[in-house]
């Protein structure tokens, strides 16, 4: 029982992954200013400070988009997440935050628990929002009303459900790209990296 | 977890100033890897080939090469301050180019400009400095970056008229200012709809508040026991207390014309009671307690020197009538430390600038030294290529100016010499 405790399964690394996204994409559009900062609230999660929208709207988006991804992450189908930002009026790209997913298949045959506590993988987590938040020191300054997309790349077999909708990937043309950190819950590991458009080019 | 160099802008991300355009990542790693090194070689080369660049240049565009240097500063000093010398170098280049008309709506030499109001500690002024030399007066990015500034201190219709003044000049680009001036009213509104949010929040019963040193009404019947609930009914008496005691003082004295202040009274007599008095003085900047104020010393005198040439102190104050105990080793010393006085200081000091010399001021003086020069009045004229020394962010010297001069020339000479020898080879052939 108390290796349980310590360990964790595909169903829990689902459930892990689909939170950081859901806490992740909440901190991205507060920090961008995508949305107006008070529509969001202060709650405290993996012992840190962090917005989270009170839009109904958004919020109901959300839900959706992330109890489909932990779906997808169940079944290991998932590939990349992808959040854009464009600019409202031209729709140009600005932004692309794209959080690359490698599952371990092997996970789905084998029901035993990885050796890998919780508190490492949340610890881990944290210190990928605590890179989102500090992206600000080098990202232009978003000066127009933008909006935003969330892409899901998954395996080419895979059936697009009811609510969704193919997309082409919206790449930013004459791009800086950064690398951020990356976490692993030893059955799914999440890279980090966003683009930007590069500065010479404005 | 880590990923090597990746780290680094995190780790000093409180030290770099946002930029407007973003930065390069690569200038960034580079410029905080040469950070801790200290500023490399590399760094001080191109800025010297900047310089050079600055006054070697003879071509159509002179502002270009300012506009390069200005870019690479911000990207090379993540952290501005005075190594990056950004503030001079906006300065110089904003002055430089004042009376070029060809600049005057060059979008390059605009936000020039609005950087520069941006370092300045009064914008407004640079802006509306701006506008009265018809500098930027058809650029969007103007009128934006002004009617922000309003906005940021609060003025909101101020903010809006800049808007109006920028479609009256019809800036370009149009629907750029047309936007930036959607979301500003639309800033504007949403902060009007939380205002009244809040009044009606406001307007809502109070909470009972609690009134300090109020006597209570106690509770318990053998033992006194303040109440729970200390406001409303629990209080004995809100505005008695003083009162009944003030009275019977005065009682006493009848004759007093003592006049006891009461806070709850005053507040009771009605809101029109505080009256908006000018002041007479302004107030203290420091409210401190305890301190003495400047006064004369008038009974005080300086050392003078004697006809001897050593100073003659004050008469010594009486010997005292014990002796007092010197440790053996100790040398009394000869004289007490004192600062030096500063008339007498032979050290040349750098002279600080003063208060009133902004950067505005400087501007409009130096304009008001060319409007003189223009009008033929009789102006310094120096007899040396003084431009050139003092035309960037760092002074040159004559050599260095020749030194550049040299080799631009033998790197010419050397090249007509290699098409000569290829052509030489050529018709050998």
């Amino acid at each position: 029982m108390t290796s349980t405790l310590k360990g964790i399964t595909l169903k829990g690394s689902a459930e892990l992954v689909a939170e950081f996204f859901s806490f992740g994409i909440n901190s991205i559009l507060y920090q961008r200013g995508i949305y107006p900062p008070e529509t969001f609230t202060r709650i405290t999660h993996y012992d840190m400070s962090l917005q989270l929208t009170t839009d109904p709207k958004l919020k109901n988006y959300l839900t959706n988009v992330v109890s489909q991804l932990k779906e997808w992450l169940f079944e290991c189908t998932v590939q990349k997440l992808v959040l854009v930002i464009t600019c409202l009026e031209t729709s140009e790209v600005l932004e692309r935050w794209q959080f690359d997913i490698e599952c371990d298949k092997s996970a789905k045959e084998s029901s035993a628990p990885r050796e890998k506590s919780i508190k490492t993988i949340q610890d881990e987590i944290r210190s990928v929002i605590r890179q989102i938040t500090a992206t600000i020191t080098f990202l232009p300054l978003l000066e127009t009303p933008c909006a935003f997309d969330l892409l899901v790349y998954t395996d080419k077999d895979l059936l697009v459900p009811d609510k969704w909708e193919e997309s082409g990937p919206n790449i930013i043309n004459q791009s800086e790209e950064v690398r951020l950190r990356s976490f692993t819950t030893s059955i799914h590991k999440v890279n980090s990296m966003v683009a930007y458009k590069r500065t010479d080019s404005v | 977890m880590a990923e090597g160099g990746d780290v680094e802008w995190e780790l000093s991300k409180e030290n770099i100033q946002p930029l407007r355009r973003g930065r390069a990542i690569s200038a960034l790693h580079q410029a905080l890897s040469q950070q801790q090194e200290g500023h490399s070689s590399a760094t001080n080369q191109q800025r010297q080939a900047f310089e050079c660049e600055l006054r070697m240049y003879d071509g159509e565009d002179p502002l270009d090469v300012w506009d390069r240097y200005i870019k690479w500063t911000e990207q090379t000093f993540p952290q501005g301050g005075k190594e990056s010398n950004l503030a001079t170098l906006l300065e110089r280049a904003v002055t430089r180019f004042t009376d070029e008309k060809k600049y005057h709506e060059d979008p390059r030499y605009v936000h020039l400009w609005i950087k520069f109001a941006e370092n300045c500690p009064e914008p407004l002024d640079i802006y509306r400095f701006m506008q009265a030399q018809g500098i930027g007066v058809t650029q969007a990015s103007f009128y934006i970056a002004w009617s922000e500034e309003y906005e940021n201190q609060g003025n909101c219709r101020k903010a809006d008229l800049v808007f109006q003044e920028g479609f009256k000049k019809c800036a370009e680009p149009n629907d750029k200012l047309l936007q930036f001036h959607k979301a500003l009213q639309a800033r504007v509104s949403r902060r009007a709809m939380m205002d009244v949010e809040e009044e009606e929040s406001d307007n809502e019963p109070k909470e009972p508040e609690r009134v300090s040193l109020a006597d209570l009404k106690h509770r318990g019947k053998k033992k006194a026991i303040a109440p729970v609930n200390r406001t409303g009914p629990a209080i004995r008496s809100v505005s008695g207390g003083l009162q009944s005691r003030g009275t019977s003082i005065l009682g006493n004295a009848s004759n007093s014309r003592l006049m006891i202040f009461d806070e709850t009274k005053t507040q009771s007599a009605g809101p029109s009671e505080p009256k908006l008095e000018s002041w007479m003085a302004p107030p203290t900047s420091r409210a401190k307690e305890n301190e003495q104020r400047p006064e004369k010393w008038s009974d005080v005198k300086i050392p003078q020197k004697s006809k001897f040439g050593h100073t003659v102190m004050a008469p010594p104050p009486p010997k005292p009538t014990f002796q007092p105990f010197v440790e053996e080793s100790d040398q009394p010393p000869t004289m007490t430390p004192c600062k030096i006085n500063p008339a007498v200081n032979t050290v040349l000091s750098a002279r600080k600038p003063c208060r009133e010399e902004t950067p505005l001021k400087r501007l409009q003086d130096h304009h008001h030294q060319q409007r003189e020069g223009e009008a033929g009045k009789p102006q310094e004229q120096s007899m040396y290529c003084k431009e050139l020394l003092l035309s960037g962010a760092v002074e040159f010297s004559f050599e260095e100016l020749r030194a550049e001069r040299h080799f631009k020339k033998t790197a010419q000479e050397s090249e007509v010499r290699r098409q000569r020898d290829q052509a030489n080879a050529s018709t050998a052939n």
